[in-house]
C-alpha cells in the first residue's frame, strides 16, 4: 500500500496535466467564460432579483460546464489509454491496477476541481462587478457541485469499462446525472404505485443516487453539506470505483 | 538453480469477441511450450497473425493465457516480482505529443518505483544510452519515427530490467537508427540481459539472435540455434519459408 501511493500520485498528476494540455480544455474555458458571463444579462432582466438570478444561474452553468468536461475527460480517459496503447507500457510495469484507477479518478477529479474554482473565481468577480457580495452559502454550493461531480465521474469511469464507446459513455452517464435529479419525484411515484409496479420502481431507486442531496441552495434556506450527502456521495463514487476495479482487472489489453 | 527468463508450458490462448448473440472464438496459440535462458537473445519470427505479439503480451501480463503456465523469472507475469524485472517495447509506442523526453520517461519510472536521484539518474542514463540527449529540449510532438522508437526503448531500459521483450523493435527504421539500436541490444546482452524481440526482418534476427523460434498459426514450428542456421545452406531464411510453406 505504502508503495502504491506514489503510482497514485504519478497517475493522478500525469493525468491531471493531459487533462488541462487538452486542446478542449481551452474550448472549455472559453465556453465556460462565455456562458458565466451571460449569466449577467440573464441577471439583469431579472430586475429586483438580479443577486439572486445572477448568483443561482452562474452556479448552474458552473456545474453543467465542469460536468460537461469531466465526463468528456472521463468517459474517453482509459478508453484512449487502450487505444494508443500507453496502457501497455503502465501495466507492463509492476502497477496495481486499482492505483492505475484511482490514480485516474483523482486526476479527474483534481481537473474539475481546477475548472470549479477559476469558474467561481470569475463568477464571483462578476458578482463584485455588478456591486454584489459573495452570496449565502456559495462555497457549500460549489462543494456539494464537486462531490455530484464525484459521483458521475466514478459512474463514468465504471461504464467506460464495459461500453463499446466513449460516446454511449457520456451518454449513459448523462442519463444518471438527470435520473439523479429526479430521485425524490421517483421516490413519490415509488410510494405512490402498489403491487410488481411499485416494488420496481423502489428496487429501481437503489441504483441511482439522489444528487438532489448536493444542491444545497434548493433549500428555502441555504444549507451546509450534511454527513448524510456526505456519506451517500462516499459510498456512491466507491461503489462505481470498485464496480470498475472488478472489470479492470479481468480486462485484457 | 537460475529461473529462466521465461517459461511457456502448453500455453493456449483464445480470444472471445462477444457478438450480439453468443461469441465468437478465435485461438491465437495452441499448445505452446519453451524456454528462453537469462543473457539470451532470442528472436520470434512468423507471418501476420502467427501470434508473435500475443506472446509478448502474455509475458507482460497484459493478456492472461487460457491455459497452461506462463512464467517469468519463475512468477507469474502478473506478480510485481515479475514485471519488476521486465521492460517492453510494444510496436509504434505512443508518447503524449506535448511533453519532452525526459518528462515522459520520469512518469515511467516513477511508475517502475524510482524516485529522488535514482529516478533522475535512471531517465540521464537511458536517454544518453539511446542516443536522445541532443533531442533532450524538443518536445515529442517534432520526434521523428526513429526518435520515438529510442524513446520507447528509453523507457524499457529504465528500471534496469534482466528481460527486454521488444515487439518490432526496428520496424520502420532508417539504416542508421537500426544499426545504433543493434549496437545498444547487443551492449545490454553482452551485460547479461535477455533479449526477446519479434520481426519481420530475417536479416535483422540472423544478426542479433543466438535462437530464433518461428511460429505458424500459433504454434511453435520450429526453434532453431545460430549453429544451425550458419550450417545450413540458403541461412535463416530457408528454414523460415520451408517453417511456414
Amino acid at each position: 500500500m505504502r508503495r502504491a501511493a506514489p503510482v497514485v500520485l504519478s497517475v493522478a498528476l500525469n493525468s491531471f496535466s493531459e487533462s488541462v494540455r487538452n486542446r478542449f480544455f481551452t474550448l472549455f474555458a472559453v465556453f465556460a467564460f462565455t456562458a458565466v458571463y451571460a449569466s449577467v444579462l440573464a441577471g439583469v432582466m431579472a430586475v429586483d432579483q438580479e443577486a439572486r438570478l445572477l448568483a443561482d444561474f452562474g452556479l448552474a452553468l458552473i456545474e453543467l460546464t465542469a460536468l460537461a468536461y469531466a465526463l468528456f475527460g472521463a468517459s474517453s480517459s482509459l478508453l484512449r489509454e487502450a487505444e494508443t496503447k500507453t496502457i501497455y507500457l503502465v501495466f507492463s510495469r509492476p502497477v496495481p491496477r486499482w492505483a492505475y484507477l484511482a490514480g485516474k479518478f483523482c486526476g479527474s477529479m483534481l481537473t474539475a476541481a481546477l475548472m470549479l474554482a477559476v469558474m467561481a473565481l470569475l463568477h464571483l468577480s462578476l458578482l463584485y462587478f455588478r456591486g454584489f457580495g459573495v452570496p449565502e452559502a456559495y462555497g457549500w454550493a460549489l462543494f456539494g457541485t464537486f462531490l455530484k461531480l464525484s459521483v458521475i465521474v466514478s459512474f463514468a469511469f465504471f461504464v467506460s469499462l464495459f461500453s463499446t464507446s466513449a460516446v454511449s459513455t457520456l451518454v449513459i452517464s448523462a442519463i444518471m446525472w438527470t435520473l439523479g435529479h429526479f430521485a425524490s419525484e421517483a421516490r413519490f411515484l415509488a410510494e405512490q404505485s402498489a403491487g410488481l409496479k411499485g416494488f420496481l420502481l423502489g428496487a429501481l431507486l437503489w441504483l441511482v443516487p439522489n444528487l438532489q442531496l448536493f444542491n444545497v441552495r434548493d433549500a428555502g434556506a441555504a444549507l451546509a453539506i450534511g454527513p448524510s450527502a456526505l456519506f451517500s456521495a462516499a459510498a456512491w463514487t466507491l461503489s462505481s470505483y470498485l464496480g470498475a476495479l472488478w472489470l479492470l482487472s479481468r480486462k485484457e489489453f | 538453480m537460475t529461473p529462466a527468463a521465461v517459461l511457456f508450458s502448453g500455453v493456449e490462448k483464445t480470444y472471445r469477441r462477444p457478438r450480439l448473440l453468443g461469441a465468437d472464438y478465435h485461438t491465437a496459440l495452441k499448445d505452446l511450450s519453451f524456454e528462453i535462458p537469462p543473457g539470451e537473445v532470442t528472436g520470434l519470427l512468423g507471418l501476420n497473425g502467427a501470434g508473435k505479439t500475443t506472446i509478448m503480451k502474455l509475458i507482460t501480463g497484459l493478456l492472461f493465457p487460457t491455459a497452461g503456465k506462463v512464467r517469468v523469472f519463475g512468477h507469474s507475469p502478473s506478480e510485481g516480482a515479475a514485471k519488476a524485472r521486465v521492460g517492453f517495447l510494444p510496436e509504434l509506442p505512443y508518447f503524449p505529443p506535448q511533453v519532452k523526453p525526459a518528462e515522459a520517461l520520469a512518469y515511467y519510472g516513477r511508475l517502475s518505483g524510482l524516485s529522488g536521484a535514482s529516478l533522475s539518474a535512471a531517465v540521464d542514463s537511458a536517454m544518453a544510452r539511446t542516443g536522445l540527449e541532443p533531442h533532450a529540449g524538443k518536445r515529442v510532438l517534432e520526434f521523428s519515427k526513429g526518435m520515438l522508437q529510442r524513446l520507447g526503448l528509453a523507457q524499457a531500459l529504465l528500471h534496469g530490467p534482466d528481460l527486454l521483450v521488444l515487439d518490432e523493435p526496428v520496424s520502420g527504421l532508417d539504416p542508421l537508427a537500426i544499426h545504433d539500436i543493434r549496437s545498444l541490444l547487443a551492449g545490454l546482452n553482452a551485460e547479461g540481459k535477455a533479449v526477446f524481440l519479434s520481426s519481420h526482418s530475417i536479416s535483422e534476427v540472423e544478426k542479433l539472435c543466438s535462437r530464433v523460434l518461428i511460429m505458424v498459426r500459433g504454434r511453435l514450428s520450429r526453434s532453431v540455434t545460430r549453429a544451425e542456421w550458419e550450417a545450413a545452406r540458403g541461412g535463416l531464411e530457408k528454414i523460415f519459408v520451408e517453417a511456414v510453406k
